[in-house]
């Protein structure tokens, strides 16, 4: 503990500079994390809204609906298909004003449209799906989402693949800085690492200090831009909340684990801090090994 | 043939050390040094005493012949890690290499500390060291309000501290005026009978009155190995 102390008070100038290396990072990889997750939060969500939403005449029957509906479930394309009954329409009709009753004294079930609400397997197929419908007897009107999907598809990808570009960048940078910083401070210290050489210290021993030392900077790093990105996250908290009115939750699919990212919750922030944590420890430690690895050869 | 007996400490058998630039630093050497035996190395600049004992810390491999410590062949090609080796041997230098930003204590705690010793074993060994040295009402004292001989007395009470059965001196007595320099030599003749010592040195005036073994290098070739010797430049 002393031992990196005194060094860090011994080189000032050093450890600043490795210290708001690794801020920097980990404050963009923080952000960039947070952004993504909601992203793919909001992918998943209009993913999971009805793609394809085909309202019938008033006067189509039941029976009509429901063999259109078995013909879609048997073409292999589509994932669900929930029918809408106009019982079921003016369930959510009223749902949705309850607190309007002029409205809904205006409306009942009769002038509702029965509907299905479809969910294809892929969002190639829907184009196809709503081709199909629009041929069908009784189709009174044909909604998909092929347009909004797609184009989340496409924000995504290109987000997902400049964030690894620029996430990769910000580890060489970080790496490469922070190696250079830990080697003037090695250099500060070659006599006494040769005399501990001499006298019988492993390798580990000489490596321990400014092993510890990056651990401390990528800690405090991370607490502080975490502390930064936090307050920064409960500010503009209620215009989240405004922003994304109507949506319950937003959630991102990890393979075995979905982790809830709104509305903000401990284990979100709790996931963050400890990724961004483990991230600047990790480069802080790298950098250490190669620096003290070139005095030790 | 080795010339192994369970006293031996120190076997150099037809060692020779070349450098990639063709210059010879050693050229079949071969003697023996005993546990707990006191030897003067000695011989003008250039004859091979610092390479000798940049050997037996394997800070170097020799170019061909066998060197072992205490058992341990340090002359093999893949050695591994000398940090078993090193454990066993205390050196002091002719530059002292006191660390300044240390005081005496923290210096010769040092050489407990890099072997994990636990603090109560390093306050004790290192107190015991520092009366051995006459430096004990110095301990707080940083290296820049030391004299020259203090300060080689701190890296000599460095040097015996643990179980350090071996003590390389390489020009110990080098950098010091000739008072100075025999209180060190009184010092590591205290030592004489606890520790294998040996010592590179050229001051004929130290080896002439100690009447020690005496290894003479020339050229980097062992010229002449006597008991209780003398030596002449």
């Amino acid at each position: 503990m002393n031992t990196f102390l005194t060094s860090i008070r011994r080189t000032p100038y050093q450890s600043l500079a490795a210290f708001l290396v690794l801020f920097f990072t980990l404050f963009v990889s923080v952000f960039l994390f947070i952004g993504l997750s909601f992203l793919y939060g909001l992918l998943g969500y209009v993913e999971s809204r009805p793609q394809v939403t085909v309202y019938f005449q008033t006067k189509t029957l039941p029976e009509d609906i429901s063999k259109i509906r078995e013909q879609l479930i048997n073409s292999g394309k589509v994932m669900d298909v929930k029918y809408i009954s106009k019982e079921d329409a003016f369930n959510i009709y009223k749902q949705l004003n309850k607190d309007n009753p002029l409205l809904l004294e205006m409306v009942s079930a009769d002038i509702l449209p029965p509907s299905l609400e479809i969910y294809a397997k892929k969002p190639v197929y829907l184009s196809q799906i709503a081709e199909f419908l629009k041929k069908q007897p009784g189709v009174d009107e044909v909604n998909f989402q092929k347009d909004i999907v797609d184009r989340l598809l496409t924000l995504t990808d290109i987000l997902r693949k400049s964030t690894i570009a620029f996430f990769l960048f910000l580890l060489f940078m970080s790496t490469i800085v922070l190696t250079t910083t830990t080697l003037f401070k090695v250099a500060l210290k070659k006599d006494e690492i040769e005399l501990m050489r001499l006298l019988g210290a492993t390798n580990f021993y000489i490596k321990k200090p400014f092993i510890f030392e990056g651990i401390f900077f990528g800690l405090s790093a991370s607490i502080v831009s975490f502390l930064i990105l936090g307050g920064a996250l409960l500010y503009f908290n209620p215009f989240l909340k405004s922003y994304l009115n109507g949506i319950p939750s937003l959630a991102l699919n990890l393979p075995y684990y979905q982790l809830q990212v709104w509305p903000m919750n401990p284990i979100f922030l709790i996931t963050s801090f400890t990724l961004s944590t483990l991230f600047g420890v990790g480069i802080a430690i790298i950098a250490s090994l190669l620096a003290t690895q070139k005095f030790l050869k | 043939m080795r010339f192994f007996n369970f006293l031996t400490m120190i076997t150099f058998e037809h060692v020779s050390k070349k450098f990639p630039l063709g210059n010879v630093a050693l050229d079949d050497v071969s003697f023996q040094i005993e546990d707990n035996e006191f030897v003067f190395l000695v011989g003008p600049s250039g004859a091979g005493k610092t390479t000798i004992l940049k050997l037996l810390l394997r800070e170097m491999p020799a170019t061909s012949g066998t060197v072992l410590v205490d058992d341990i062949d340090v002359s093999i090609k893949k050695f591994g890690s000398p940090v078993n080796l090193r454990r066993k041997i205390g050196i002091v230098f002719q530059d002292f290499k006191i660390l300044p930003e240390k005081n005496v204590f923290e210096n010769v705690a040092l050489s407990l500390q890099v072997v994990g010793a636990p603090t109560g074993q390093i306050k004790q060994e290192v107190k015991s060291a520092l009366e051995l040295v006459n430096l004990s009402d110095k301990s707080k004292v940083f290296p820049t309000q030391l004299s020259a001989g203090e300060i080689q007395r701190v890296a000599i009470a460095r040097a015996i501290i643990g179980n350090r059965n071996i003590l390389l001196a390489d020009e110990p007595t080098g950098n010091l005026d000739p008072k100075t320099a025999w209180e060190i030599v009184r010092i590591f003749k205290k030592l004489e009978g606890k520790k294998t010592i040996i010592i590179a040195t050229h001051n004929t005036d130290i080896v002439n009155s100690m009447q020690k073994r005496v290894i003479v290098l020339k050229d980097g070739k062992l010229t002449k190995d006597v008991r209780k010797g003398g030596y002449e430049l």
